[in-house]
């Protein structure tokens, strides 16, 4: 419990350092301004969305190999807090996008995959609750969302050689446009802060899931007399 | 500063969101740890 | 080989299952010429611009097809628990994938190429002398969908609501199929006709990197 709150507070401290360093250590953008200081809250939203849906697929690995119910708790911790952080990306786009661009959305490659990224997740989600009995449920979403997370490079890849095929707007410049140093670090200290607060909420989901876990059980040996 | 409310509508719901996502876990889980109270009160008094 | 017998005999059932009433590929044939109506009354075929969304609205349909086509295969072993007694049959259980997703595939290339004059007619676009390459993007584009059908088949009939679960659980994951497929044959199907031999590779990829995972995890997939 002290364990949650300390990595809590981190969590806290180190989302409001960065987004000071975001207004305030990370140089103007040139060409668009104020707006471009979104860029460090979406991009570091979306390191941690991707890494909590690798926490999840670790957790699905680790179900089907031993089939403890501590690692289904992982799974739907790491799609739910990866799904939450994905939609925020997703959100984020779309005000930056509008200011710049005058359109909400540009099917750019990188928001239109984490768009499927999203749909996959919450199908992963949907699945869970379609699934009553827990073991069942815990085995057929770890399988399912074994296959959604190596589907991800996929989709990625698909859609980025689709977008070069079909050129549109790209939201937050492309890869590799060049980074000024100070805004690097800045970004990078903003993906950090933002894998704390990941990791702060996946804890927090996975002992919700270990309280449901153990109702589950109380409950049965309640009816059981 | 022209776009500075959309700078700040991003940093808000985008805190927004992961606050409400905190307290749903927060409030669910307080829930819970009365269920466990109960159950397990009422399963002394079945013993 | 014990897997390669076991495949070609499970195989062989699911065919002459198939053969013997072509129930799935008279309906899976019809839903497609449905769909490709209903959209031309959404677009105007015939003109420039629809024979540019063509190739898309055909890969469309397969998708919407194919979500219907894999219901009924690991359904269909539920009603007298045939399952078991398959899985008592074979000594690894990635047989039973094999032989349905194999199956599978060829189902959905039967019903293609069945559409395929369909399509030709109704947006324009003559086929003829790209067929045989409109066939490899066709059965690599297939075969991805069978392989993640199958194993998504198998998943949703575990569940409740499986005929709305099967959708929702596999047409994102085809995603990266829908994607490439449709530019591969756009760019096949144009005025100027080009192969995108690295959209084929792509789709091959796809279709290597789900077969085995569900080589590693399809006996998971069958647990009682």
């Amino acid at each position: 419990m002290g364990k949650r709150i300390i990595l809590g507070a981190v969590a806290i401290l180190l989302v409001i350092a960065a987004a000071y360093a975001a207004f305030y250590v990370a140089p103007e953008e040139r060409t668009m301004g104020l707006i471009q200081r979104i860029f460090y809250f979406h991009v570091g939203s979306a390191w941690a969305g991707l890494l909590a849906f690798f926490v999840c697929f670790i957790g699905n690995l680790m179900y089907v190999w031993k089939r403890e119910p501590k690692y289904d708790w992982l799974g739907v911790g790491g799609a739910e807090v990866g799904l939450v952080f994905t939609t925020v990306v997703l959100i984020t786009g779309p005000i930056w996008a509008h200011p710049v661009w005058g359109i909400w959305w540009t099917w750019d490659a990188r928001l239109t995959s984490t768009f499927v990224l999203w749909l996959l997740y919450v199908s992963y989600l949907l699945l869970r609750t379609l699934v009553e009995e827990p073991g069942r449920r815990a085995l057929l979403s770890a399988l399912f969302g074994i296959f959604a997370f190596i589907d991800v490079p996929l989709v990625f890849g698909a859609i980025r050689w689709w977008r070069t095929q079909h050129p549109s707007p790209v939201i937050m410049g492309g890869p590799g446009s060049g980074l000024d140093p100070t805004m690097r670090k800045v970004l990078f200290f903003s993906g950090l802060a933002m894998c704390v607060l990941m990791a702060f909420l996946i804890a927090e989901r996975y002992m919700l899931e270990k309280m449901r876990s153990e109702v589950d059980i109380l409950r049965r040996e309640a009816e059981a007399q | 500063m022209k776009n500075l409310d959309s700078v700040f509508a991003a940093y808000l719901i985008g805190w927004g969101v992961f606050f409400l996502f905190y307290v749903s876990i927060a409030k669910r889980t307080a829930d819970l740890r009365d269920e466990v109270e109960r159950l397990k009160n009422s399963l002394q008094r079945a013993k | 080989m014990s897997l390669l017998s076991n495949t070609a005999i499970l195989l062989g059932k699911e065919l002459r299952t198939e053969f013997r009433s072509r129930e799935l590929l008279t309906t899976t044939a019809v839903f497609i010429l449905i769909v490709l109506v209903l959209f031309s009354f959404a677009i105007n075929p015939g003109t420039e611009e629809a024979r540019q969304f063509a190739p898309g609205l055909l890969w469309l349909a397969i998708l919407f097809a194919s979500s219907l086509m894999f219901q009924s295969c690991f359904l269909r072993e539920q009603s007298n628990d045939t399952l078991s007694a398959l899985r008592l049959a074979v000594s690894d259980p990635f047989a039973i994938f094999l032989a349905k997703l194999i199956a599978n595939t060829l189902f959905l290339l039967l019903t293609e190429l069945l559409m395929l004059p369909f399509f030709a007619v109704f947006y324009n676009i003559p086929l003829w002398s790209k067929l045989p390459v409109l066939i490899l993007v066709l059965f690599v584009g297939s075969l991805g969908i069978s392989i993640a059908g199958t194993a998504i088949s198998a998943i949703s009939a575990q569940a409740r609501m499986r005929e709305l679960l099967l959708p929702l659980l596999l047409l994102p994951l085809l995603t990266p199929v829908l994607v490439v497929s449709s530019l591969v044959t756009g760019s096949l199907l144009d005025r100027e006709p080009i192969v995108q031999w690295k959209g084929i590779e792509f789709l091959a990829v796809f279709d290597l990197i789900f077969l085995t995972a569900l080589w590693l995890f399809g006996e998971y997939l069958l647990e009682e």
